[in-house]
């Protein structure tokens, strides 16, 4: 019976080496057998995002993979952005000083699709900010100070001609 | 950020970032569902699959023999042992309805619970569920309150005649006389469709078993710590003081969280009969049928006015689908009541009669979400005096301003009974007419438009009563008056002044805001203040956080202890600096004489007072805690006006915003960030009901909207950039603050509804009933036949 | 909202993974991207007994562009498909359309493929592959087998695949030159599944147009080919400034001959009249774009 099964991955920078069974999500993984619960469940359904973590350097959904899946693999989440020496991500710095968060639950989908839009586009219009997080929920913000924390990384970067 | 920052020396007014968000954005928040506790079980609730049946039997043999599987309870179980929830006295109600925490002989809603399954895992516990087997005998159903309050229609609840869980009638002032007098009466329904509150963390909870001195230890995703305390010694009949209940970081509450509900009391009961801790999480499928609904509402309000468009007397009929039971704690009267008795908003209304029901239905019940009843009565007032622009041809901005209560008037008693003072509704009208330049936008509005779009403008004015004090009801007719929170102050024995209070944040940044007030009322820096707000076991009582009131209550109570705590500090200051105590005064953790030659900082007056009190005259060193209760008796009005701009697509029915101007009077503001998200965050959720957010039943009660690919809240893409401004008036309440958590929903469904209205209205169309979905729009516009 | 128990298997061959697909018959499910499976799994809508994971297997994760056609494995991402410039230029249909697929992050885990295997109506690639008369490539146990897309798609979330079978590439040939393609939907959100959509070619020769390719996104049976409008256009003159009647026709065509379904988003005379409005919007578009060549 293929029900559970051993996986070697790297989550933040560190490597682990579990039995998980073959139905666990990689959300739940994270959460419960490596107690980073810092990325959230809120839809389980691939809807509201805020599971997204980054998987082999692209967001994707961890509700939506299984942990078996995930062997092999390089994870970052939430927790995994602050630099070595403790010092937040800029984007977090960003979310803090522009109120880029009120009750934090769809943060760390936030943090991880901003980080991935401005890789790909590193002087996004708000327009294109707005598209890019339009996969994540979030309801107490209104979005505004989510989309003025990611311009105001942009703009602190050093300029990429469009 | 919007200009409206307040730069000045004192910390109130100062957009102060607030460390209580620090870890939230390091992915170290502590959410219920991040609560793990040794040995800890997992429940999941078998659910009904039926909107209204009678259950003959339950089999959950196959499920108690699954593997992993602690124990199943059911219904019949609990009976005897727990106090179902009758709904909460209301001088206005029905009838009584009767919840039993699961199901014993009916099931009167889709998703009602009828086992908990307790397992090691919530996995194996969902397997079990699907093991169980439930006898249905299906009975009929009543989804439509308009069908279900006639004589002869299916019973809801045999107490319960015509299914009426609240009804009331009212009137104030000669309502016929003005009618038959009026120069115009215009009448108008209005629709608004079955929400939710859509929070993106679901309900949960973790019952603990003798966690450290306290029998029961509740961690709860929830608004109200105290009041969850309250119910829980009474129900399971246990010492309050024996109880914990404790507020994690909180995904979202808007109201949902705020209402007492079975399945967490089900848990506290299993912690206690198994002496395990036991955990639930609300999944996402749970929660659209296990967790209040709100609106649902069909209104028909009429207006006479005079030929000036002065309100002469206003009637409305207000009927509200408010679900299987009367929700515990606040009741089934929250939308009904609040409706039509909010219906005069900001206006001049010299005599007013309506007549509101809730009546119930085999579906989810209602509860209290974001404003309750005074988007839906905002709206449709809104949407009518556009009417009565329309008909008497002068500007919609016009007919608003000259009913608008002008504070030359105030305090002003409306037929409503509420009194509005302190408050500046036209300065916030002038405001955004002048900041969205409005005559620019009619003039643009009148050229034609070749893009295959109709323009509307919308306008909506708004009053909010916040800060709720113990004269004025929260919940219309209900015995339960909240109305008085306590604070505690205390200097710790390293000078630091802790706050405690049991308001409860989901974001609000509570904390940030009284250690804002604290630092101006005593001059302690901010960083030597910090704040604890969701743990019995540490603050003194207060009712929650809900209603726009923890800005008023949480600050008014600061201030009130503060003010003691300052005398003794300087007291006990004075004394030690060996000068008058009117010599003396605290800037930033310092006390200092007014010329500041001497000087003691308060981290050593602490330490002097816990550790060498024996040097201390006695009548000087009471101790540096205080706690107050902060009654403002009255509420503190809030208001504004906000304007929005859309377009309409005339072939998709698409509406899309492209322009939205808010000016609020939020009082006295604490922060201005805080502030500005709160707003903004309040004009979504108004966008959201206005055109996208609507939870659809079949005439077999079965839900249909049940995942988040068919309940649609607006994205990034939806919102647009909020121009905010401010027209603020003091309150009377203790700092001049005001609550701002609701009143901008309440100003984005109407400004929304009213500019879609406006656009159909360019080409002879209309629109009632919201949201106003593509296929709506395109009845209004009779693209599409049918009424609308 | 935790899936049924299964059994897993993560074959690093295609071989292996017919074998197993096979012996499991109709409890067998392929997990690709799972961004459509996976939900289904968590919210107890299916519980198969056997998930055969393919992300394993190397030989499906190839694209290849050619002269004469593109040949999309069965774990090309949809965020794949948009980074290749290739694909952009040679076939613009697919490119916009794959755009529009739902958000960053399922474009990055979801698969073209598994689009085409699942036939959700409300999804772009279906009607897609219609349009470019796209070919789906089928491995079973038997061997291989190949269908056009048209007869791939036989109804509401189904598909010919026999139990056993997978589809392991879809084939588009290249666009004729002179050929403008468009794509247009409409949902109520960017991302959400579309209430109607259209997939048009246009292939233009001195003002003619020589071949008309329309399909209809969002009717309720899967792609819906619209021979009558494609009849409508072909053969007729067809000027950006002298189009609109064409295209009203053509509409007119669609409208009379769709069945769309009713749902929570949108009643069938709504979907209806959405799809005369889609047509002539996607036509507009393909007809602009044929122009520019």
């Amino acid at each position: 019976m293929a029900r559970e099964q051993i996986i070697r991955l790297t989550v933040n920078g560190r490597s682990y080496e579990r039995t998980v069974p073959v139905r666990l999500s990689l959300a739940d993984f994270i959460r419960e057998h490596l107690h980073l619960t810092g990325t959230h469940l809120g839809c389980e359904h691939g809807v509201c995002g805020a599971c997204t973590v980054s998987m082999n350097g692209r967001s994707v959904r961890s509700c939506l993979i299984l942990a078996v899946q995930a062997d092999g693999a390089e994870i970052v989440t939430i927790e995994g952005l602050r630099a070595a020496d403790g010092t937040r991500h800029p984007m977090q710095q960003a979310f803090l000083e522009n109120f880029g968060l009120q009750c934090g639950y769809c943060t760390p989908g936030m943090l991880i699709t901003a980080i991935e839009l401005l890789r790909e586009n590193p002087q996004p219009s708000e327009q294109d900010v707005r598209e890019a997080l339009s996969g994540n929920i979030c309801r107490c913000t209104g979005y505004q100070a989510i989309v003025d924390s990611v311009l105001a990384v942009a703009q602190a970067t050093p300029g990429v001609e469009k | 950020m919007s200009d409206a920052r307040f730069v000045n020396q004192r910390a109130v007014g100062s957009p102060v970032l607030p460390d209580e968000a620090i870890p939230l954005v390091e992915g170290d928040g502590r959410f219920l569902n991040d609560i793990r506790l040794p040995g800890m079980y997992h429940v999941t609730f078998l659910r009904s699959q039926h909107a209204h049946a009678r259950i003959r039997a339950v089999d959950t043999a196959k499920a108690r023999a699954l593997p992993g599987v602690v124990t199943v309870l059911t219904g019949k179980e609990l009976l005897g042992k727990v106090e179902p929830f009758r709904s909460m006295p209301n001088r206005f109600s029905g009838g009584e309805s009767v919840q039993h925490w699961l199901a014993v002989d009916k099931v009167r809603f889709c998703g009602e619970a009828i086992c908990a399954v307790v397992a090691e895992d919530r996995a194996t516990a969902e397997d079990a569920a699907e093991l169980i087997v439930v006898d249905y005998e299906p009975l009929p159903v009543v989804t439509d309150p308009r069908l279900g309050e006639q004589d002869g229609a299916p019973l809801v609840h045999d107490s319960c005649p015509n299914n009426y869980l609240i009804k009331r009638e009212y009137e104030r002032g000669n309502v016929d006389e003005a009618f038959a007098s009026a120069h115009l009466v215009v009448k108008r329904r209005f629709r608004i469709g079955r929400k939710q509150a859509l929070c993106l963390e679901g309900r949960g909870c973790v019952a603990g078993y003798r966690e450290s001195t306290f029998g029961l230890t509740l961690w709860i995703s929830h608004q109200l710590p105290y009041v969850v305390r309250h119910y829980l010694a009474n129900h399971l009949r246990m010492a309050e003081n024996d109880i914990r209940v404790v507020v994690p970081h909180t995904g979202g509450g808007f109201g949902q969280k705020a209402s007492i509900y079975p399945e967490e009391f089900i848990c506290a009961y299993l912690a206690l009969t198994l002496r395990r801790a036991v955990k639930w999480v609300e999944d996402r499928l749970e929660n659209m049928v296990a967790s209040t609904h709100a609106r649902d509402q069909a209104i028909e309000v009429a207006a006479a006015v005079d030929r000036e468009g002065r309100i002469l007397a206003l009637s409305s009929d207000v009927c509200v689908d408010v679900g299987a039971y009367s929700t515990y704690l606040w009741s089934a009267g929250m939308e009904p009541l609040q409706t039509a008795g909010l219906m005069p908003g900001p206006y001049k209304v010299p005599a007013m009669r309506y007549r509101t029901r809730g009546v119930a239905t085999n579906k989810t019940p209602v509860g209290p979400y974001r404003a309750v009843g005074r988007p839906s009565a905002s709206a449709s007032l809104e949407l009518l005096l556009d009417e009565v622009a329309r008909r008497l041809e002068i500007d919609p901005v016009d007919v608003r301003q000259r009913n608008l209560i002008p504070i030359e008037a105030m305090p002003y008693r409306n037929a409503n009974n509420l009194v509005h003072d302190n408050v500046n509704y036209l300065p916030c009208l002038k405001l955004a007419v002048a900041k969205s330049q409005y005559e620019r936008l009619r003039a643009e509005q009148r050229e034609a438009r070749a893009n295959g779009k109709l323009r509307g403008i919308g306008v909506a004015c708004y009053a909010e009563l916040t800060g709720l004090g113990t004269s004025t009801a929260v919940g219309p007719g209900t015995l339960l008056q909240p109305g008085r929170d306590a604070v505690t102050l205390r200097l710790e024995t390293t000078g630091v002044l802790s706050i405690a209070a049991a308001l409860p944040s989901q974001g609000q940044r509570i904390m940030t805001a009284m250690r804002q007030v604290a630092c101006d009322e005593l001059g302690i820096s901010l960083d030597d203040i910090t704040c604890v707000i969701n743990d019995t076991a540490m603050a003194p009582y207060g009712f929650g956080t809900f209603a726009s009131r923890t800005a008023v209550f949480g600050s008014g109570a600061v201030i009130q202890a503060a003010k003691e705590l300052r005398r003794r500090i300087l007291a006990l200051g004075a004394h030690l600096l060996d000068v008058a105590i009117d010599e003396v005064t605290i800037v930033n953790s310092v006390i200092q004489t007014i010329d500041r030659s001497k000087k003691l900082a308060i981290r050593e007056m602490a330490e002097k007072s816990y550790f060498s009190a024996k040097n201390i005259p006695p009548e000087l060193n009471p101790g540096f805690e205080v706690t107050a209760f902060y009654d403002p008796k009255f509420g503190s009005f809030a208001g504004g006006a906000h304007i929005a701009v859309v377009d309409v697509d005339t072939q998709t029915g698409e509406v899309k915003i492209v322009r939205y101007v808010a000016a609020e009077d939020v009082g006295t503001i604490i922060n201005p960030a805080v502030v500005e998200g709160q707003i903004i965050g309040g004009i979504a959720q108004g966008i959201g009901e206005a055109l996208l957010e609507e939870l659809v039943y079949d005439e077999a009660g079965q839900p249909r909207t049940i995942t988040l690919a068919d309940y649609l809240v607006p994205s990034a893409l939806e919102i647009p950039r909020i121009e905010l401004h401010h027209a603020n008036t003091p309150s009377a309440a203790l700092g001049g603050f005001k609550g701002c958590g609701e009143g901008s929903i309440i100003g984005a469904l109407g400004a929304v509804a009213c500019a879609v209205a406006d656009a159909l209205n360019r080409r002879g169309g209309d629109i009632h009933e919201f949201p106003a979905t593509p296929e709506r729009v395109l009845k209004g516009l009779g693209v599409l036949p049918g009424e609308v | 909202m935790k899936p049924a128990g299964f059994d897993y298997y993560a074959p690093r061959s295609l071989e292996e993974a017919l074998r197993i697909l096979g012996d499991a018959e109709r409890e067998g499910r392929v997990l690709a991207g799972g961004q459509s499976l996976m939900p289904m799994l968590n919210c107890r809508l299916l519980s198969p007994e056997v998930l055969v994971d393919i992300n394993r297997i190397e030989a499906l994760n190839r694209m290849d562009v050619a002269k004469d056609s593109l040949t999309v494995g069965a774990l090309v991402r949809h965020a794949h498909l948009l980074h290749d410039d290739g694909v952009r230029a040679g076939w613009p249909l697919l490119f916009e359309a794959t755009k529009q697929v739902a958000h960053p992050a399922i474009r990055n885990r979801g698969t073209v493929c598994g689009s085409v295997a699942h036939n959700d109506p409300a999804a772009e690639h279906p009607s897609v592959l219609v349009t470019l008369d796209g070919t789906v490539v089928i491995a079973g146990a038997a061997g291989r087998r190949e269908l056009p897309a048209e007869q791939f798609f036989t109804g509401i979330l189904s598909t010919a695949l026999q139990p056993g079978e997978m589809v392991v590439a879809l084939r588009y040939p290249r666009a004729p030159t002179g050929t403008g393609a468009g794509f247009v939907e409409f949902a109520r959100r960017l991302g959400d599944f579309a209430m109607g959509g259209a997939a048009a070619t246009l292939t233009m020769r001195k003002g003619v147009c020589e071949r008309a390719r329309l399909t209809i996104v969002g009717m309720g049976e899967g792609p819906f080919r619209a021979r009558a409008a494609e009849e409508v256009l072909t053969a007729r003159r067809l000027s950006t400034d002298d189009c609109r009647d064409a295209f009203a026709e053509a509409a007119a065509k669609v409208t009379a001959a769709v069945e769309p379904a009713n749902d929570v988003h949108a009643s069938s005379s709504y979907r209806r009249h959405l799809a005369g409005v889609m047509t002539q919007r996607a036509l507009e578009m393909a007809l602009a774009r044929a122009g520019a060549h």
